[in-house]
């Protein structure tokens, strides 16, 4: 479609809207309330400008220009706000005329009477849309001589999110944010005219992807209140790098200032997380900056954990190495560890001849199925299952799902980036809930989403599986009662959904810890996935657990893996792991004749060890992580102040230097040499959206691991987007979920004498944990929910629940 | 979170099922969220005012949230979320009422009854309100009691209004519909100060 924009000739998709067809051409209008992946409403008449097309005759042809032989130019009678706007055939733009000039003016002086200007003390300030466009698109001028509107300063809209509601100017952006992205309608304009707020009926906010809203906000009037007066826009070091909170490698800009991350902000992948991210990944940052961080080595002497040098560390590693076998040393990572740590630990492991290598967490199931789908598959899903908790588990999957009910294709990418204003986006649209289907043994926030609900009972995945399994082969079978009963759903239900996934061209089926911590289930899914011809995406417990496994840390044989090694090796080298939370696999360590602990914090662990490494945490590292989709994703460090620690290369670098070798992965330049060898991908230009090889490709798979869950308990480790081993450091977060939740049934409550709110002890497995009481008939009775750790993985456990120790009786946070 | 609220009072429409299906009937299937603005004036009609819990009542009945009913409510000034007195006296502060003195008009009546703008007297007779535009520019400045309009009110027309709503009655209206034709002296039933705005 030809459109004329000022004098640039432009050929343009049919559907575009007018201010693209001007962002195309290289040209700008300001605007305020379009945003990207938002529905376009014309509401602060910024972008006007003066639009035109030529009409045709009844007969098909141009209505003609006598003067120039061309056909005539209709010009609209007024100024067409450009957002709303579709392109026509032949439509020309003009931007740069002084009534369009005029205009701008006008709108900016009529936007800022209200607007209090108090940019020197706005967090704002210096990244303002306001500000900006203002300068650009102002004279300067106001003939306002009346008193402002006065108005709150500070309502907390929530714990995370504070509202000036001097400062709005009323875009809707953020009331449109709710309804269209994460579906939980809770903002609107309260009033009319210049009394105009936003507000909300409800006690707050309610979903889990509010501090997106203060990254769309075009003014400082919704604030992330965690990092409110922390320091001024220019003052922050801007590092755009990878979520390593969850698998899915949400793109977020980490901001720090004086060697302190102050806030992160979401960043633009339109293949992962559009510019979307969880709470989770933008408030769960607050622990890498507390004070108790390990900056220095520790050596333990005469029973002691005394400071010391880097070299003094390492040659006592490397001393106590020497007396010992190579093929006794376990070395383990987590699993949020980067590509370049686990070429680091594969290299340690190779010099020490050992095969007791492992990444942990690790499902019990691989992460690289057959047919592993994309993100973008799951977004343009026509039929989906979903098995666990997936906004919990991978906060912007749920997003992605809530795209895929809308029933609208990400938009092509522009020469200008992502479409401002994609126009088959509408307020209130109708969703597609009846392709969905959630599955879970308690109730999850996606259900409220879903087309069809499953409540299977907890340990259930198997039979739920096998149940769809049995119901795919042959469509006439019925299942008895005790399979109905197993599989939480009726023969009718079971036949319904598979009907839907086998009909489905792209069918997705999700699988949450829960289905993949178990063998079995993991197993009969896949069965499933075959069956019905869908796509999986499976979500790992951690950042780069799918990296992990295609790079293959991995023991050489199953009893040499994680478990193995702390009852088996002689000595160990762990790396972001804490095992010793648990009392007896605690007293196993004290029997090591080696321990060395790399971490951030002194752990449990660390305090049984000889020799503790302070480590990077995942914001100070360089390096790479493959995400759930098998994208590798660049992740890259920010300036934070943390002593001498190092993330695991430098400790390969120190320790190999010890021992007088040049070890492989000894910097992640080094590591990377190992990388593009095995990947064929130059690691050191990894775009910032990431690389999705075609082929997958990846060495056989050494060995898989036993059940990492139980098949029976009494308390079901669940998912967590507040992540629990970090929540007591991370203030803000922590107040607004209150606490590490142990969800607990009314009649449960009652039976066992617990009151929501009470902060209680309770062991879990061998492990004390310390939760909040949060008392709900979202979970069955019987069965009680807590948040998962690195070490305690989501599945069944049995905890005891006769010995629940309450500390203390507190007032329920709100939620 | 978004645990459905309990109903503490026995829904408005639970007795009123014909009337509400009546009220829906006239919207399309989608369009239920149209048919909030008429059941609002049901519930304000015989409750006077909307409760917060009638807001929830009515946003579940029409498939929307409790704030978008809120805002709604609060848009428009005919709806009220908390009891207002026996006359609900409106005075429109637009522009053209603004420009044939409403300021002065709301200043004496704010001064005559003892309250300020969005208040209720203490014995619940008087409610005062600044409204934005009633629609009756040409017979600026207005002035509503409860359902009633009182156009071209001077302070004289005023004193005159607020005396007779003290004895308990509304006065008959002034009928200027279309005053411009019938022209300001001829519709005048009561003297007018000249001084209109002022005096």
């Amino acid at each position: 479609m030809k459109v004329r924009v000022n004098d640039v000739e432009l050929d343009l998709a049919p559907g575009t809207s007018a201010i693209d067809a001007v962002f195309a051409a290289g040209g700008d209008v300001p605007y305020f309330c379009s945003q990207e992946y938002m529905s376009p409403i014309g509401a602060c008449r910024m972008c006007l400008a003066q639009v035109g097309a030529p009409r045709k005759e009844r007969d098909g042809s141009w209505v003609m220009d006598e003067a120039t032989g061309q056909p005539k130019i209709f010009w609209f009678p007024n100024l067409m706000a450009t957002c709303t706007t579709q392109v026509m055939e032949g439509m020309v733009i003009d931007t740069l005329s002084e009534r369009v000039k005029t205009a701008q003016n006008g709108m900016v002086e009529f936007t800022l009477i209200n607007h209090p200007l108090d940019c020197p003390v706005c967090d704002k300030g210096g990244a303002c849309e306001l500000q900006d466009r203002s300068y650009e698109f102002g004279d300067g001028l106001s003939r306002f001589q009346f008193d402002k509107r006065h108005n709150e300063k500070h309502h907390p809209l929530s714990d995370l999110i504070t509202l000036d509601r001097e400062r709005c100017i009323q875009c809707k952006r953020c009331v449109r944010y709710f309804e269209e992205v994460p579906g939980d309608e809770v903002l609107d304009f309260i009033e009319r005219t210049a009394h105009t707020y936003i507000g909300t009926a409800d006690p707050g906010l309610p979903s889990n992807f509010t501090g997106n809203i203060a990254d769309i906000c075009p003014v400082g009037a919704l604030l992330d209140a965690s990092s409110r007066f922390r320091g001024r826009n220019w003052e922050y070091d801007h590092t755009r790098t990878t979520s390593m909170d969850d698998a899915t490698g949400a793109a977020i800009i980490v901001d720090a200032r004086t060697g302190r991350i102050e806030r992160i902000k979401a960043a633009l992948n339109p293949d992962v997380n559009k510019t979307w991210i969880d709470d989770g990944t933008r408030f769960g940052h607050e622990y890498a900056d507390s004070p108790d961080r390990l900056t220095t080595p520790l050596i333990r002497r005469q029973g002691k954990l005394e400071p010391a040098t880097w070299d003094e560390a390492t040659a006592f590693i490397a001393e106590r190495l020497k007396g010992l076998s190579g093929k006794d040393v376990g070395i383990a990572i987590r699993s949020d560890s980067t590509l370049e740590e686990g070429v680091a630990a594969m290299a340690l492991a190779e010099e020490l001849g050992t095969g007791q290598l492992d990444h942990a967490p690790r499902p019990a199931a691989t992460l690289i199925g057959n047919q592993v789908a994309t993100i973008t598959d799951l977004a343009t899903a026509d039929a989906i299952l979903v098995v666990g908790d997936l906004t919990e588990e991978a906060g912007v999957l749920d997003l992605r799902v809530k795209d895929a009910l809308k029933g609208v294709t990400p938009p092509t990418l522009m020469p200008h980036g992502v479409p401002i204003a994609d126009l088959r986006l509408k307020e209130h649209m109708p969703r597609q809930r009846e392709i969905l289907t959630v599955a879970a043994p308690y109730r999850v926030d996606l259900m409220r989403h879903a087309g069809a609900t499953v409540r299977y009972p907890a340990g259930g995945e198997a039979a739920f599986f096998r149940a769809l399994g049995k119901l795919a082969a042959d469509a006439n079978a019925l299942l008895g009662e005790a399979d109905e009963a197993a599989a939480g759903m009726s023969t009718g239900q079971a036949r319904a959904l598979v009907a839907r996934l086998a009909a489905a061209k792209r069918g997705v089926i999700v699988l949450g810890g829960l289905a993949l911590n178990r063998r079995e289930s993991a197993e009969a899914a896949r069965a499933l996935v075959k069956a019905v011809g869908a796509k999986e995406l499976a979500v790992g417990p951690m950042a780069n657990s799918y990296g992990l496994e295609l790079l293959g840390v991995l023991p050489s044989h199953e009893r040499y893996g994680y478990a193995g090694m702390l009852d088996g090796a002689k000595a160990l080298v762990l790396s972001h792991l804490d095992p010793a939370q648990d009392g007896e696999v605690a007293e196993r360590l004290r029997g090591k004749d080696l321990l060395v602990v790399h971490d951030i914090f002194m752990t449990e662990t660390a305090h049984l060890a000889d020799v503790v490494l302070p480590a990077a945490s995942v914001y100070e590292r360089d390096g790479t992580v493959v995400n759930l989709e098998g994208r590798f994703l660049p992740v890259r460090a920010a300036p934070v102040d943390a002593g001498s620690s190092t993330d695991l290369t430098g400790v390969a670098r120190a320790l190999g230097e010890a021992m007088g070798k040049r070890l492989e992965g000894r910097s992640v330049r080094s590591a990377r040499r190992v990388l593009k060898k095995r990947f064929d991908i130059d690691f050191a230009e990894l775009p910032d959206h990431g690389l999705l090889p075609r082929a997958k490709s990846r060495g056989p798979v050494k060995a898989l691991a036993g059940e990492v869950a139980a098949g029976t308990g009494n308390v079901l480790v669940v998912p967590s987007m507040a992540r629990a081993e970090y929540l007591s450091r991370n203030r803000h977060l922590a107040a607004a979920v209150g606490g590490n939740r142990l969800r607990v049934n009314p009649e449960d409550a009652v039976k066992h004498n617990l009151t929501g709110g009470a902060e209680v002890r309770l062991k879990v497995g061998g492990t004390w944990r310390q939760a909040v009481v949060h008392v709900t008939d979202g979970v069955p009775r019987g069965l009680m929910t807590i948040p998962s750790l690195p070490e305690q993985p989501v599945g069944l456990a049995q905890a005891d629940l006769a010995g629940i120790v309450v500390e203390q009786v507190r007032l329920e946070v709100a939620s | 979170m978004n645990e459905t609220h309990t109903h503490t009072q026995t829904p408005f429409f639970a007795d009123k099922q014909e009337k509400l299906a009546e009220i829906l009937s006239r919207y399309p299937a989608d369009g239920r969220r149209s048919a909030l603005m008429p059941l609002l004036w049901e519930v304000q009609r015989e409750e006077r005012y909307v409760s917060e819990e009638r807001m929830r009542e009515l946003a579940e009945i029409v498939g929307t949230t409790a704030t978008e009913v809120k805002g709604v409510m609060s848009f428009y000034s005919t709806y009220h979320d908390q009891p207002v007195g026996t006359f609900h006296i409106q005075v429109c502060s637009t522009l053209s009422c603004a420009l044939a003195g409403s300021d002065e008009l709301f200043d004496f009546l704010s001064n005559e009854l003892g309250i300020v703008n969005g208040e209720t007297t203490a014995d619940g007779r008087f409610s005062l309100q600044k409204v934005e535009c009633v629609g009756s520019c040409g017979t600026a400045p207005v002035v509503q009691v409860n359902d009633t309009y009182y156009e071209r009110v001077g302070r004289g027309r005023c004193r005159h209004l607020v005396d007779a709503l003290r004895q308990g009655e509304l006065p008959p209206v002034w009928r200027e519909r279309g005053g411009d034709t019938v022209g300001a002296a001829k519709a005048e039933p009561v003297k007018q100060p000249t001084d209109r705005g002022e005096g």
